[in-house]
């Protein structure tokens, strides 16, 4: 069809050359870095030892790696589902429009706002075992008999990062499903109610309907966005205690940035953007459905 | 303007320039990365006096917060625009100059007036070398010792005078200070899973007569097995597997810890947030074996390879070795000289000076070894698992052993 004028291309030039150059460059470099041995001595060469896919296998060999691994897809996993759970719940009961709702919103958001080493580092004391407020209030109510060891027990500091970075990231879920539920005509509800549905039934049957493409599409956000966690881990835990909270960034950063040994780090990376890569499809995907519906 | 009368312009101001006397050469930019955010660290003055003796270099800074002077490095280095001076911590010195990424310096170091090697203490004089030649020049050192809280000694009738001096009168103390009613803990150290627990771990594998590369013998269990040993009694908290250096400190500040294992960068929070009467005291030596070992800390100076400036570089480290900053370096931020002779008439916290400056005698480097990291990984996990009860210390430390023992084959240490 000639109704393309040729225009088009060359405006379409600076958004593409913009994602090759400044996104596609640095994700094949970084390919082609996990394929080479990278040390301090070539890192400003390009002309490296070629390893093939040697520092895969180490990795996989590697059994921190696999627990790593497996910490990643937990940590994503709890995430998703009690950001994007707890965010529409949340959002649902803002549309009540209670006294004070406006307000509370905003507090909400606050938490969002905050830089990621802080949240990281007020958790941190929030679960400490003696002097921590978490603690003091579960003991108070008479919930826990001895301090819970959060941060310092390797079964339960996973749990206490979920929940750090759950209440880090809600308020985005909660933003997004809020805008997708005043999409909602009230005629559903009151249909709804007059065919003598309940809270719980219409809830099922008209809500989340209507916003589930924006529920998956929230979810896939949150997917991608703890994939990269970092900083929050950084600061609460370090990855331990014995790498019970090491996901796959801040794995990749040590093997990088600490060992020196960066064909290996990018390696553990692209591990890391294959998950990142499909989750973002799917994203695309998603949205242009949403766009044709 | 019309066109004539801008070439008129131009032209003399272009004789002008021609004509400049004095001037001579603009100075030329040294460039210097550090990590210093506290306004009155030493390296400030430096800069200052720097300046205000010549003005062939200008010195050009750039903070760098402590975490990212490593991967900030590597990325000049990698982009091939590296700065001309950079400060680096001790054990990673080797990862650098193995790979010759630092400029050689023993040269210029043997024939400058002001750096004397020779006064230099043992520890930062061997990091600084790799295979015999000098890649950088120590900054500042600090090791580990042992504070105490004279208040609770005397509360628990201790005496403040006759701290423990060894193992076994140190956890004593430690039994009798503890008070879980109060959330008093005996001891506290780091035991982070990053190097931190390796800094503090490795002067207890020293005392008791291990080296990192027989972590498989008993001497290192038994170290680990103190370790592990308190923390089971309850003396240590737990949360130190969570801590490093600081949160640890925080402890002993708050009355939470009655004795912490620290170094002396820490002092300078005293000014603000100490409540009571507190001393340092010479690491405790094992019993029977006497051996004093304690951890070396610092940074140091180095060149990259492919600094514009080296001349101008090695100048700058000239004037931040001069003995007059090192006084100011102590009092400003509790960092030690790196030289044995240097002599502050009246140091802040004399106490503490005086053993800080006793424990650096026998304060042993990290290495110095270019794959550190991947020898203290092992310890890290080791710490981490004797501590939490997931694996007896001799079995954790053999599994170290077992990871550590290949690299050490192939470069030794």
């Amino acid at each position: 069809m000639s109704e393309r004028s040729p225009l088009l291309y060359v405006f379409l030039l600076v958004p593409v050359g913009y994602l090759v150059s400044l996104i596609g460059f640095p994700i094949l470099y970084n390919l082609v870095m996990s394929l080479q041995e990278v040390n301090l001595g070539n890192i400003d060469t390009l002309w490296r030892p070629f390893l093939g896919l040697q520092n895969y296998r180490d990795a996989l060999a590697d059994p921190t790696f696999r627990k790593v691994f497996v910490n990643t897809l937990v940590f994503v996993s709890a995430n998703v589902i009690g950001q994007v759970g707890i965010g529409c719940l949340v959002a649902v009961a803002f549309t009540r429009d209670f006294a004070g709702a406006h307000f509370l919103r905003g507090l909400l958001l606050a938490a969002w706002l905050l830089p990621a080493l802080v949240v990281g580092t007020v958790w941190k004391w929030l679960f400490a075992t003696q002097s921590g407020v978490i603690n003091y209030f579960l003991a108070s109510l008479g919930l826990i008999a001895s301090p819970v060891h959060w941060l310092s027990d390797p079964s339960m500091a996973m749990t206490a990062l979920n929940i750090a970075h759950i209440w880090f990231g809600m308020p985005f879920s909660m933003i997004l499903i809020a805008a997708a539920l005043t999409s909602i005509p009230d005629e559903l509800y009151e249909a709804a109610a007059l065919d003598g549905a309940g809270v719980l039934a219409r809830f099922r049957f008209v809500t989340l309907p209507a916003i589930s493409p924006a529920l998956l599409a929230v979810a896939c956000l949150v997917t991608i966005s703890s994939l990269r966690a970092f900083d929050v881990i950084f600061a609460m835990t370090h990855g331990g205690p014995l790498d019970s909270t090491n996901v796959l960034p801040l794995f990749s950063y040590q093997a990088s940035f600490q060992d020196f040994d960066f064909g290996h780090g990018a390696a553990i990376g692209m591990f890391a953007f294959v998950i990142v890569f499909a989750v973002a499809l799917l994203y695309v995907r998603l949205a242009y459905r949403e766009q044709e519906l | 303007m019309r066109r004539r009368d801008f070439l008129l312009h131009g032209a003399a101001a272009g004789a002008a320039l021609a004509n400049a006397p004095a001037f001579a050469q603009a100075p030329k930019t040294v460039s210097l990365w550090h990590i210093y955010n506290n306004d009155s660290d030493m390296i400030h003055l430096g800069i200052r006096k720097f300046h205000e003796a010549q003005t062939d270099y200008r010195i050009e800074q750039r903070l760098v917060p402590y975490v990212q002077i490593n991967p900030e490095l590597i990325r000049a280095i990698a982009t091939g625009s590296p700065p001309d001076l950079v400060t680096i911590n001790d054990p990673d010195l080797a990862s650098y100059s193995s790979q010759g990424q630092f400029t050689d310096l023993t040269d210029r170091v043997a024939a400058s007036k002001v750096i004397d090697v020779n006064k230099y203490f043992k520890g930062p004089q061997t990091s600084d070398r790799w295979k015999g030649r000098q890649y950088s020049v120590a900054r500042e050192v600090n090791t580990l010792s042992l504070y105490y809280n004279v208040d609770m000694f005397r509360a628990k009738g201790l005496d403040p005078d006759k701290p423990p001096t060894t193992w076994s009168e140190l956890a004593a103390a430690a039994e009798k200070l503890a008070d879980p009613a109060k959330g008093v803990y005996g001891l506290g150290f780091a035991a982070q899973q990053s190097e931190q627990s390796t800094f503090q771990w490795l002067p207890w594998l020293w005392q008791a007569g291990g080296s990192i590369d027989k972590l498989d013998q008993p001497e290192a269990a038994e170290a680990l097995g103190f370790w592990a040993d308190l923390v089971q009694r309850k003396l240590t908290s737990r949360d130190v597997i969570n801590q490093p250096q600081g949160d640890v400190m925080s402890a002993f500040l708050a009355g939470n810890s009655a004795m912490v294992v620290n170094g002396p960068w820490e002092l300078p929070r005293f000014r603000r947030e100490v409540k009571f009467e507190w001393r340092v005291t010479l690491l405790p030596v094992k019993d029977g074996r006497n051996i004093r070992a304690s951890s070396l800390g610092g940074f140091h100076f180095a060149i990259p390879k492919g600094a514009k400036e080296v001349d101008g570089a090695f100048r700058v480290i000239e004037a931040m070795s001069d003995p007059a900053l090192f006084r100011e370096g102590w009092s400003a931020s509790g960092l030690l000289a790196p030289r044995s002779d240097i002599e502050i008439a009246d140091p802040a916290w004399p106490q503490a000076y005086a053993v800080f400056r006793e424990q650096m005698k026998t304060a042993i480097q990290r290495g110095p070894h270019p794959q550190w990291s991947q020898l203290s990984r092992p310890i890290q996990t080791a710490i981490q698992e004797a501590l939490t009860g997931t694996k007896p210390a001799a079995q954790a430390l053999k599994e170290a052993a077992a990871k550590i023992q290949p690299i050490l084959a192939r470069t030794p240490l």
